[in-house]
């Protein structure tokens, strides 16, 4: 096949690994968010918590530079284990938003227009296929969340000095940790979501009903039964459980989230979150197909 | 060398309904069109062989190679252009269909100088840089040809490819896929309802019903045998049938002067001009008699569906 020519002619090029066709999917995926100027601007919106907190870690290590501000921070044990929470469910949150935003439509775009049977079409599987669109959730919510998180980290115990990094090595591991339960959570709901609903305005409402109309159906139940269990609908508090517990929150006393941070045990808390990735897997293993199949 | 398709006692099942119920046969034509009243299975024989639908019996091979276990391998040497719309709204023509063969194994560069070049020859060269949603149909189904052959396949499956066309669309496509086949370089196979689609393009014919195979032809066999098939248009004439028959030919008359004649292969037509002197028959009208596809086709719907293995040969031959 030639321009010039125009008559077909085969392929007999080199070809691709095999392994590494998901990563067209991703970069495609990213390169179609970004197209989006208000996802652009709000991605870069998501950014200024990290500044915020990066100029508190300095402000907090120089006091020089607090007289001359003339405002008062504190000395540098503000920055806790506590400080590190509220950074990362703060950019958990803005994550979740910008996965609301966009993770639905990178699959819904597909579905719109029967595409899906191409992708599949092709050397693809089902599994590489959502691999790839999960990636561009996973790359884009760790540059917010871990990536991040982790530089402040080394920020803090380069400005601590005294081998603080070694000390609070348990920290990092519970940052990453947090961040990536928090990313494929997110993921998985805003995949099976779309796989599901098909349409994707429906499918970001859908998203933030689970994570806003769940909490209060859990909270409606536990008051009506009188008991504690409706909790574990409520998908927010169930991950800031799993997350205090990586931190090493304690419930009450000095750095504690007080008595009604661990509204249910974390046993529970995980196995809520497990229920909700496992019920995610169910309906993209039994949504995403490249035919529908009418039963009779 | 292996045959394109090979099908053993496939069988496959979507929820309790058997949609394609064992299919046995072999089709090694360059082109192979796939014909069959609707809900008689073609969608999914394509579907089956992309592997999107599991046999629950019996295996479907492409160029030797069983689907079920080289998946992977045999979609790398697939193009499929579906029935129904199939595209991006939001991309480009050409960025779709550069995607597309980089998905298939391209390597960028590669895939995106092959995109512009099917897109130049789909004929939609002007149009590469537009939005595939603001595509007119026509333009929508050649830009389903081009991702198709982009990443240069050696089997394209073709769904109903000249669907929602107007005529000079549907001659444009058919003679794409014409030229495609005549490269030498790709086998088509082409599933249509249209029996005309079929029989400017395709040399082999499978035709389903009910999930079965009703008839499986060699469409290049049938055209050289119906030279021997005549149809005369004859005035009355006494002992004309019979010498005929004579001569070694089988021959029916239908009344109105009109007979069918099948030439053995040692009868010269001269021979039948001689006799019809020598009877002094005048021959008003005379045409080798084409067994359409439309004869096959229909031949073969009143028929009952063959279930054992069909060979393949000649679907009509008797008078």
């Amino acid at each position: 096949m030639a321009v010039y020519k125009r008559t077909y002619k085969a392929y007999s090029g080199p070809l691709t690994p095999a392994w590494s066709r998901f990563t067209v999917l991703t970069r495609y995926g990213l390169k179609n968010l970004f197209n989006s100027r208000p996802f652009t601007a709000f991605t870069v919106l998501c950014f200024v918590p990290f500044v915020g907190w990066l100029i508190a870690i300095y402000l907090a290590h120089s006091t020089t530079a607090q007289l001359v501000l003339g405002i008062r921070v504190g000395n540098s044990d503000v920055v806790s284990k506590l400080w590190f929470l509220f950074f990362v469910a703060t950019e958990a949150w803005m994550g979740f938003i910008l996965a609301a935003w966009g993770g639905p439509g990178m699959i819904t775009q597909d579905f719109a227009n029967h595409s899906v049977q191409l992708y599949l079409s092709r050397p693809i599987s089902r599994i590489e296929y959502l691999f790839g669109k999960a990636s561009v959730m996973f790359i884009l919510l760790s540059c917010l969340s871990w990536v991040p998180a982790l530089v402040l980290f080394l920020v803090q115990g380069g400005l601590e000095g005294h081998g603080w990094i070694w000390d609070n090595l348990w920290l990092a591991r519970a940052i990453l940790l947090s961040c990536l339960i928090g990313i494929a959570m997110v993921s998985l709901l805003s995949m099976a979501v779309a796989v599901w609903v098909k349409w994707r305005i429906a499918a970001t409402a859908l998203m933030f009903a689970v994570f806003f109309l769940f909490p209060a159906l859990g909270g409606a139940i536990s008051l009506i039964l009188r008991t504690r269990w409706g909790h574990v609908l409520n998908f927010p508090a169930m991950i800031m459980i799993i997350w205090g517990d990586l931190f090493r929150i304690a419930p009450s006393g000095p750095g504690g989230m007080g008595p009604g941070f661990y509204v249910v045990p974390v046993w529970a808390a995980w196995a809520s979150a497990l229920t909700m990735c496992a019920a995610c897997f169910w309906l993209l293993h039994s949504k995403l197909k490249a035919r529908e199949v009418e039963r009779s | 060398m292996p045959a394109t398709i090979e099908m053993q006692n496939l069988t496959v099942q979507l929820g309790n309904r058997t949609i394609l119920n064992q299919l046995n046969g072999a089709l090694s034509g360059r082109c192979i069109g796939l014909l069959g009243p609707n809900g008689s299975g073609k969608s999914t024989l394509i579907n089956t062989l992309l592997g999107f639908y599991e046999p629950v019996a019996g295996a479907a091979r492409i160029f030797g190679k069983e689907v079920k276990n080289n998946l992977r391998e045999l979609r790398a040497m697939i193009g499929y252009m579906p029935e129904s719309d199939a595209f991006i709204a939001d991309m480009t023509g050409v960025r779709f269909v550069r995607y597309m063969a980089e998905l298939s194994g391209l390597p960028r560069g590669e895939a995106m100088e092959r995109a512009h070049e099917a897109f130049f020859y789909v004929g939609l060269g002007e149009a590469r840089y537009r939005k595939l949603g603001t595509y007119s149909l026509g333009m929508k189904q050649l830009a389903k040809l081009a991702q198709a052959i982009a990443h240069g396949p050696k089997l394209v499956l073709l769904d109903e490819p000249t669907n929602g066309l107007d005529p000079e669309a549907r001659i444009r496509m058919l003679q794409l896929v014409r030229e495609i086949r005549d490269t030498g370089e790709v086998s088509v196979l082409i599933s249509s309802h249209l029996l005309r689609d079929i029989e400017e393009c395709c040399d082999q014919v499978l035709i389903l019903k009910d999930g079965r195979i009703a008839a499986l032809c060699n469409l290049e066999e049938e055209r050289k045998a119906n030279l021997k098939f005549l149809e005369l248009e004859v005035t009355q004439g006494n002992g004309f049938l019979e010498s005929v028959r004579g001569l070694g030919c089988e021959c029916a008359s239908f009344g109105a002067g009109r007979v069918r004649i099948v030439l053995p292969d040692n009868i010269d037509l001269r021979q039948i001009y001689r006799t019809a002197a020598e009877h002094e028959v005048q021959i008003r009208r005379m045409n080798y008699r084409r067994d359409t596809l439309e004869d096959i086709f229909l031949k073969a719907m009143a028929g009952t569906p063959q279930v054992a293995p069909v060979q393949q040969g000649s679907a009509n031959g008797s008078l």
